[in-house]
This record gives C-alpha cells, structure tokens and sequence, in this order.
C-alpha cells in the first residue's frame, strides 16, 4: 500500500501511575511507614507501527496488556509519555453501554445525544434518524427511557449511532460479546461493509474467532509490548499457544 | 454560545438539554420545582428576615429585596457545585472520546441560566403586584450579568479540573458556598454592614454585583462604576487563569478519572 498512513505510533510509550492510597486515612499511616503512594509503570512501551486507511486491525491480548490504553490514544483521549501518535481523520469510537446515555431519556433523545457527542449536527442526525432506528430494531420502544431497555437493546442503539457517523476510522471494543448472536452477525455484515467503503476499523476483541473472520491484520499485546504484528493467523496461533501454555 | 465555534454548538445544546430534560423527569411537578424552589426559600427567608429578625429592605417589600439577590445568588451557587460535578459525572465519556472538556463546564453553566430565566418570571410578577417602578437603568443587568457569567466560569473550571483528582473539592465548596453567601449581602443590605468590615465585601466580587442588581432594578440607579469595573477585571483574571489551568490539567483528565 502507498497512501499515507491514517494512524502512526513512534516509539510510544505511556506511563500510569498506579495510586494506592487515595484518602488522608490511607496516606497518612502510609507515609509514618515510609511507604511510597503508588508505583509507576509501564501501559505501554516501544510501540511503533501504522496503519492504512481500509485497514482493519484487530487487537488481542490478555487483561492489563494495554489495549484499551491504546485504544485513548488513537482517540486523543490521553497522550502518551514518549513517542508521537499521530491520527489523521475522524474518529468514532463505539460509546461503551451508558457512557453516551442518560438513562431517563428516551432512546429517540438519545440518539441526538449520542450522535452530538460523536460529532454530527442537527440535520445530519434528521437525515439519518429513521436509519438508525430501522438499524437498531427499536421502533417500537424509540420513544421509551431507555432505563426500561435490555443491555441488548442499549447496545444496538449504541451501534446503530456509531456506524452512522461519517467517521474515517471506528474504534470496536469488545462491545459486541453483549448482543445476540442475529444481532453480532448483523454488526459484523454492517462492519464488512464499511471496510469495503475504506473506513478503518480497529477492533478489540477476545473473541478470536470474529478477530479472525474479520481482520486481515492483528497486533497482539502483552505487558505493553508488541509481541507480533502479522497477518491475524498468525498472530491469533501465536496468541492461542501462549495461553494455552500458561 | 456566540463564543463557541459552530462545531460544538451542537454537542452543548445536546448537553444543555440533556441536563435540563433528564433532572425532573420521574417527578409530578417536573420542571416547575426550578420555580417553587426559590420560592419557598424566599418565603421561609422572608419570615425570618422581615418578621422576626427586622432587617431593613431598601423600601421596598422583604420579598422583592430578597428576590433581587437571591436569584443570581442561587445561580451562582448552583452553576459552581454542578459544573465541579460535571466531568466526574461524565467519566465514561471523558475516557472515550476526546472534545474539549470545557463544554461540560459551558452546558452545565447554560442549564443553570435556563433554570434562573425561569425562576426569575416569579420576581417580575411580584415587581408587578407590588408596582415596583423601573427605569431605563434596569437595563444596567445585562453586563452586570455577564460579569457574574465570566466569573462563574473562571471559577467553575478550576473547581471541575481539581474536583477530578481530589473529590474532596465538592464537598469543601458546599462549605465555602454557604459562608460566602453570608458575606454577601443576600439577606440584609449592604447599609447594615459596620465600615470597619466593608472592605470584606468590596474584595467580594458577588457582594458587588448583588449590591448592584438592587441598584439597577430597586433604585434604579445607576450601579457605582469603579466597583462593577474592579469585578469585570477580577472576572476577566479569573476566566485566564481558570483556562490555563483547565488546559493544563486536560491532558491527563483520562487517566486519572
């Protein structure tokens, strides 16, 4: 591929610092003790590669391996503490079940929140109303709080929103383990078809198997670190051999 | 929101409704409770301040005297304690998706103005009843307004970004909230207060803008320049510093929410 790269990480890394004492009653005996208040570590570190536009690119690794850090940076939620990240073109990330919501509204206000907060205006959340609602199989309940929905539901509503946005890129994590599989199928025919139009996709998984069927490339994390970056077969046989040696 | 650039306008008024449509909605009275919340305060305020302790009111009705100061009080004290809420009460968000932060802050504070536009209708109705005369110097409460805009907003971002790494903050504001509206002069007139403490209150910037909303709208007068010009200033000061502030601490508001 010759065009210019949509997502380039240098050399980032990302240093957290895990607190653990938060309140004075904590601290103090803490600090008589000469305990230190946390420790630093390393989310990631020494991560360099890039990504195309069309690309889609699943991420694996274990719990802690610093794929929703990498996630944050893509979206310029947090910036790393070396290296450069640089993401060109517009993001929507899949809005985790609530985050984008407020349970008291119903689905229908929700969806102008939502699709507000990705970025839309008002006319282009008009134009795409009827679609979202036809896509995310509530008509009947739109205008219901969404309090009263199932997690199915308030996934699909999150969903149908995300993939409407005219994004460039779209950032998948893990969301789809909690819809049925009609609607998992459904996601991943939608996805397909986006890729298709070029938009590049980076996805979460610890579902191998959608990994597999969907990504033609995967960067496999463990402890912050890239252990491969390959074609998703053989980072997923990688993967699978390391857990199940351990 | 004409000082927003036309990309967020629509994500704020999405946020502005969001707070304002979601706040009553499981109850009878619904929004009305922005109305009758003041004014029972007013009316218990009233009893004690007007019957039982006398507190002279500029003559005119208690009633009226209170309403003038209480209702830009009680939005200045109800933006504060929900715009330090605001990004501890949109964690998920702030950890998900990058805007700037500050439009929080800007959709909380316009929410409150809303409810504040409203509760307000009460004050013209009893200003009617009572025939309260006004003059052209009423129109004096659209800057003194945007002062007490700018200065709520310089405070609210700084309260919001610190409130992020300590919660402490929410709690010490409940505190600071209530002694600061004792030494504003809400419940009795500025005349009451002893000279050798008057320069408490000129320090204050809302004991400035209180004193010159009964000004404009009781006396009709004209509000004492140099002060409301010293408070202007004290705003300005206050919305750099709190936006420098708040940028600063915005890189690392995901990680540490």
């Amino acid at each position: 591929m010759s065009s210019k790269p949509i997502i380039t990480f240098t050399q980032v890394g990302k240093l957290f610092y895990r607190q653990e004492q938060r309140t004075m009653k904590e601290l103090l005996p803490a600090l008589f003790r000469g305990k230190k208040g946390g420790a630093w570590f390393w989310a990631l570190k020494n991560l360099t590669f890039s990504i195309q536009p069309g690309e889609s690119v699943g991420i694996i690794g274990k719990n802690g391996a610093g794929k929703s850090t990498l996630l944050k940076l893509i979206a310029g939620v947090t910036s790393p503490t070396e290296g450069k990240v640089f993401v060109q073109g517009k993001i929507s990330p899949l809005i985790e079940l609530g985050a984008g919501f407020h349970p008291e509204l119903t689905g229908r206000e929700n969806i102008y929140l939502n699709a507000a907060i990705l970025g839309m205006n008002r006319h282009e959340i008009d134009a795409f109303l009827p679609a979202i609602i036809d896509f995310a199989e509530l008509s009947e309940f739109i205008d219901s709080p969404v309090k009263h929905y199932s997690s199915g539901m308030y996934l699909r509503l999150a969903f149908a929103v995300a993939i409407h946005v005219k994004a460039e890129i779209l950032l998948i994590d893990e969301i789809l383990a909690v819809g049925d599989e009609a609607f998992q199928l459904k996601c991943l025919k939608k996805l397909t078809q986006l890729k298709q139009q070029g938009v590049t996709i980076i996805f979460v998984s610890h579902n191998m198997q959608s990994v597999l069927d969907f990504c033609e490339r995967v960067i496999y994390l463990q402890e912050g670190r890239v252990v491969i970056d390959s074609t998703s077969h053989a980072a997923i046989t990688h993967y699978t051999k390391d857990v199940t040696r351990s | 929101m004409w000082f927003l650039s036309a990309r967020w306008r629509p994500l704020v008024s999405q946020l502005v409704l969001r707070e304002i449509k979601s706040r009553y909605k499981q109850s009878i009275l619904g929004y009305a409770w922005v109305i009758l919340n003041p004014f029972f305060q007013m009316l218990v305020m009233t009893f004690v301040f007007s019957l039982v302790i006398r507190v002279s009111s500029l003559g005119v009705p208690y009633a009226i005297f209170l309403y003038v100061a209480l209702l830009p009080w009680n939005l200045f004290a109800n933006s504060l304690t929900h715009s330090t809420n605001s990004l501890v009460s949109n964690a998920q968000l702030i950890k998900k998706i990058y805007f700037p932060r500050e439009l929080f802050v800007i959709a909380t504070i316009a929410a409150k103005v809303v409810d504040f536009t409203l509760a307000s209708s009460i004050l013209v109705l009893f200003m009617l009843y009572f025939r309260v005369h006004v003059n052209l110097n009423l129109l004096w409460v659209f800057p003194i307004f945007g002062i007490q805009l700018l200065f709520t907003y310089g405070l609210a971002l700084v309260l919001a970004a610190l409130n992020l790494l300590y919660r402490d903050i929410q709690y010490l504001l409940n505190l600071v909230i209530l002694l600061w509206m004792y030494l504003t002069p809400v419940l009795y007139p500025m005349e009451m207060v002893p000279d050798q403490y008057r320069f408490i209150f000129r320090l204050n910037p809302m004991a400035v803008l209180i004193n010159a909303y009964r000004e404009v709208i009781i006396n009709g007068g004209v509000p004492k320049l140099s002060s409301l010009l010293i408070a202007f200033g004290t705003s300005i000061l206050t919305v750099l510093f709190g936006t420098w502030f708040f940028k600063k601490l915005e890189r690392i508001f995901a990680d540490v929410v």
